[in-house]
């Protein structure tokens, strides 16, 4: 009996023992196989999918400086053809893109390219085969899901998106091995007119920009200043495309050709920027084309035409029909300038940019124009000398008179000036704006500000200058082959002064001449619009801006019924001004209705810089970018393919395009030393991109793009460990203690 | 027979104390690479550029990250692989870094340095320091429980303020066997 006790109680240890073993068994499995499990989930490749290492590239690949530092991307070639069509002051252009995929594998081009300040781009065309796709205008979010899912099911897919109001981004997604895809995109956008010739210029490089880094500001909302952090370039990585170097050679050749329809008799035609061959077909018309068939994309065409002699037309009148009202645009050139007023004299604070992305011959021009400006002071005006890069130096305590010394002075330091360093403009902005006389009515207080403006902060630039202004004006003077024009003609509508271009330097003295008659003439004040039978007119700009000599007045409107006569008016110096518009002699012409919603769009996010609510501003934008299929801020071009091109199990990578250099850039002061010392480890050979052909194999690209994203193993096994120990810990207790009694009975 | 029992006894004692020493010393090498990692860190603030936490560290911090509510500060290697993950969060490699455009994933074990992260809670500030100095705040917007490979995580999704920030760990908290959920606490950049 007591045997069987103890055999029983035996028993029940071993029957204990052997659930322990087989939870030891399961537990050691799992532990296994756990750590098996976070060995796969780990995200061991220190380069994202799709990049490589140095160390994983095979010869002949070119390689693009990405944001992980050591890793790289491969780059498929662009081909664009531009043409366009110029009817009257309209200007309708044809952006055709050619998307080569070098390599062996499916890729996603990714292209940013720029368009003109105040251009919209409204229509989106994919050829895929014999077919083409037309893309429709989106919320920009839902725009970008429509993508991404048609790229996951491999889908063909393009998608135009607007990332500042000059520079959008055109992503083509499932490009197969060795295919071309070709998107065409269409935007419009109105002349300039200015000193009775009207001029255009298409942008064709996105000039790499200065992003300052993220920094503390103080806020102050009245009582209490709070200290809070912002980064001035919320969207700094959209923007930084990587960039060829020099010696790679150049590439993205673009064909230009334009058809212009003047609506008048032409007088001359010309391209500072580029040799053209123009064929006239008639007195109103003309044919342009590049006289070297192809150039390469590294500074922007510019082209300018006047009317022949004594055929400038005054008023152009033109109108367009459409489904909800009639659309107007005017176009009213006023009188010249009375010469005989008096000009105020000035206080004129010029502040140079010498920043390292001016150096070179952007730094030449702007000092040459900057001399000639303090040349042309009068001994009445007072001046003041600004410089900045990351640092400032303003060179008088407070603006001195022009006096021969002072001008000498100032001509000796500005000489001495170097480009190098980033491009901190708000300090030297505000420095500019600081006005010790705000009540100062004997002088006109004017800043006249040259740079290249390339700068990531635009929105927060603008609204210092918008809060600061006072009784100063803005003038920008933008400097080298591809200013940031967005930010040039922005900072000087809210500086409510005007923006001057000078693309080389043969044009500082006529345009810095052009500027001074500006600046020491009268302006057109109190420009207002009076309708005589219409009152429902929505009329942008509102209000209508000041003018400055040789400036046409240039307003678009919608109203239900086009009818009657329009009166503007307005204060030419000391004068009256009026001129009355006979609507009814409008023409018909296509296209006012996009610029009247681009003109809307413009001023809706101008009203943000002036303090609007964001929301409403974002809300009313979007109404009208849909309602007039116009990209945006917050709409999208979209389109995509109905059948699928790419076999679900390819994989798919993304490419930025590198984007050429501008003309005039120095790459290694652009970039500094030290961030480029991983391309020239690179070694690149030359004429890579025919080697590039056929060398590069799928197995580069790591992951399918429709694979989830898999987050890593979040717990260690020490919980387990630990668990498993304590119980087998116990259990040979448990044993020991049960042997001691056990052997104690027997005893 | 006692003889073997006995033997079994003391080999199970051997296993048990072996795993209860492996399972403490995890932790432990974790916290004590987090006081290397610190004071590595500060050095590099102060400008030693070549500053290691130890002498054989093949680990880069990316940025110190501050949880106020939980009273704790961790630095942020780079990599959410099993190696850096040993020694701290680990910034996942295909994210955009951390206040860059799009959202920032980091992942720590539920049993170190994230283990309090089941407190926080909506409106919660989480402080990231970066190389530069810079601070850069985050604000808690969202906290919920997702399968490790259906995250709804994105990212290129940027939010509202253009940078997120999402931190990762296991789920249940207090869990032993490994689990294909996962927690998440999404903030967006203030």
């Amino acid at each position: 009996m007591r045997h069987t006790q103890t055999n029983s109680s035996f028993g029940k240890s071993v029957t204990g023992s052997r659930i322990p073993r087989r939870l030891i068994a399961v537990l050691g499995f799992a532990a296994l196989f756990a750590t098996a499990g976070a060995a796969q989930t780990q995200m061991s490749p220190s380069c994202a999918p799709g990049l490589m290492s140095r160390d994983e590239t095979e010869s002949g690949t070119l390689l693009l400086r990405t944001s992980t530092p050591g890793c790289y991307l491969g780059a498929p070639r662009v081909a664009a053809d531009i043409s366009i069509e110029i009817a009257g002051p309209i200007a309708r252009t044809k952006v055709t893109q050619r998307f080569e995929n070098p390599a062996n594998s499916w890729v996603e081009g990714v292209y940013l390219f720029p368009l003109p300040e105040g251009a919209a781009v409204d229509t989106l065309k994919m050829k895929v085969g014999d077919r083409f796709i037309e893309g429709q205008i989106k919320e920009r979010q839902e725009a970008r899901q429509i993508y991404e899912a048609a790229k996951a099911e491999g889908k063909k897919a393009s998608l135009v998106e607007q990332d500042r109001p000059n520079v959008f981004t055109n992503q083509v997604a499932n490009i197969g091995p060795h295919e071309t895809v070709v998107v065409q995109i269409e935007y419009q956008e109105s002349l300039r007119f200015e000193k009775d010739r009207y001029s255009l210029r298409v942008p064709l490089v996105v000039a790499p920009r200065y992003n300052p880094p993220p920094r503390a500001v103080v806020a102050d909302n009245g009582d209490s200043p709070r200290l809070s952090l912002t980064d001035p370039v919320p969207d700094r990585d959209r923007l930084d495309a990587p960039v060829l170097r020099p010696e790679w050679g150049k590439m993205n050749p673009a064909t230009i050709s334009v058809h212009l329809e003047a609506g008048f008799p032409i007088g001359d035609i010309q391209s500072d920027s580029h040799a053209v061959s123009i064929v006239r077909s008639s007195k109103t018309a003309a044919t342009l084309t590049l006289k070297d068939g192809q150039t390469a994309t590294d500074g922007d065409f510019t082209l300018s035409f006047s009317a022949a002699r004594d055929a400038a037309p005054t008023v152009s009148l033109l109108k367009e029909r459409t489904g909800d009202g009639d659309y107007l645009m005017a176009l009213v050139v006023p009188p010249s300038a009375d010469q005989h007023v008096q000009p105020k004299p000035r206080e004129a604070i010029f502040v140079l940019d010498n920043s390292g992305s001016m150096e070179g011959e952007s730094i030449r021009q702007a000092k040459a124009g900057l001399l000639l400006a303090l040349g042309r002071l009068k001994p009445t005006d007072r001046f003041n000398v600004i410089r900045f890069d990351d640092t400032l130096t303003v060179l008088f305590p407070y603006p001195v008179p022009a006096t021969p010394e002072n001008i000498s002075n100032a001509e000796s330091y500005v000489s001495s000036i170097a480009a190098s360093g980033g491009t901190e403009m708000l300090p030297a902005l505000l420095a500019a704006l600081n006005d010790e006389t705000p009540n100062d009515t004997s002088h006109l207080r004017q800043v006249i500000f040259l740079t290249d403006g390339e700068v990531g902060n635009e929105a927060e630039l603008f609204s210092a200058i918008a809060n600061k202004l006072g009784r100063s004006r803005l003038f920008t003077v933008g400097i080298g082959s591809a200013p940031n024009a967005f930010f040039m003609s922005g900072a000087a509508r809210a500086g409510r002064g005007t923006y001057t271009y000078i693309g080389s330097i043969d044009e500082v003295g006529p345009r810095m001449a052009e500027l001074f008659a500006k600046l020491e003439r009268p302006v057109m004040t109190d420009l207002a619009a009076h309708w005589a039978d219409v009152n429902d007119a929505e009329i942008w700009p509102n209000p209508l801006p000041d003018l400055y000599v040789g400036e046409p007045v240039m307003l678009t409107a919608k109203t239900a019924k086009l009818k009657g006569t329009l009166l503007l008016s307005g204060r030419l110096g000391e004068k009256a001004w009026a001129a009355r518009l006979d609507l009814s002699r409008a023409h018909d012409a296509a296209g006012i209705e996009k610029l009247w919603a681009r003109n809307k769009i413009a001023a809706l996010d101008d009203s943000r810089v002036l303090g609007a609510d964001a929301d409403q501003i974002d809300k009313a934008v979007l109404q009208v970018a849909l309602d007039h299929h116009l990209t945006s801020r917050v709409t999208s071009l979209v389109a995509v393919d109905v059948t699928s091109s790419r076999p679900l199990t390819a994989s798919l990578t993304t490419r930025s395009v590198p984007l050429n250099l501008p003309a005039g850039w120095d790459f290694d002061k652009v970039f500094g030393k030290e961030r480029d010392v991983d391309i020239q480890h690179a070694d690149i050979p030359a004429g890579l991109l025919k080697q590039l052909d056929g060398k590069e194999h799928a197995e580069n690209a790591v992951r399918p793009a429709d694979a989830p994203m898999v987050l890593p193993q979040g717990a260690t096994d020490s919980r387990l460990l630990l668990i498993a120990g304590v119980m087998l810990t116990a259990l040979a207790l448990m044993l020991l203690g049960a042997r001691r009694k056990f052997a104690g009975m027997r005893s | 027979m006692i003889d073997r029992l006995r033997l079994l006894a003391i080999g199970l004692l051997l296993i048990g104390s072996s795993l209860i020493g492996w399972g403490l010393y995890m932790p432990a090498k974790a916290a004590l690479a987090q006081i290397l990692l610190e004071r590595a860190w500060v050095r590099a603030q102060q400008g030693d550029a070549a500053a290691k936490p130890w002498p054989w560290a093949d680990i880069s911090p990316v940025a110190e990250l501050e949880i106020p509510r939980l009273h704790q500060k961790n630095i942020v290697l780079e990599g959410a692989s099993g190696d850096a993950m040993a020694f701290g969060p680990g910034h996942m490699a295909n994210t955009p870094a951390i206040g860059r455009r799009g959202t920032a994933i980091v992942a720590a074990h539920r049993d170190m340095q994230f283990e309090g992260l089941g407190q926080l809670e909506r409106g919660d500030l989480i402080v990231a320091t970066l190389h530069d100095g810079s601070r850069l705040v985050f604000r808690v917007v969202d906290l919920r429980v997702v399968r490790a490979n259906a995250s709804g995580l994105d990212p290129a999704d940027a939010g509202p303020t253009g940078a997120r920030l999402a931190l990762v760990t296991c789920f249940p908290f207090n869990g032993v066997l490994h689990s294909p959920l996962r927690y998440i606490v999404l903030a967006d950049r203030v």
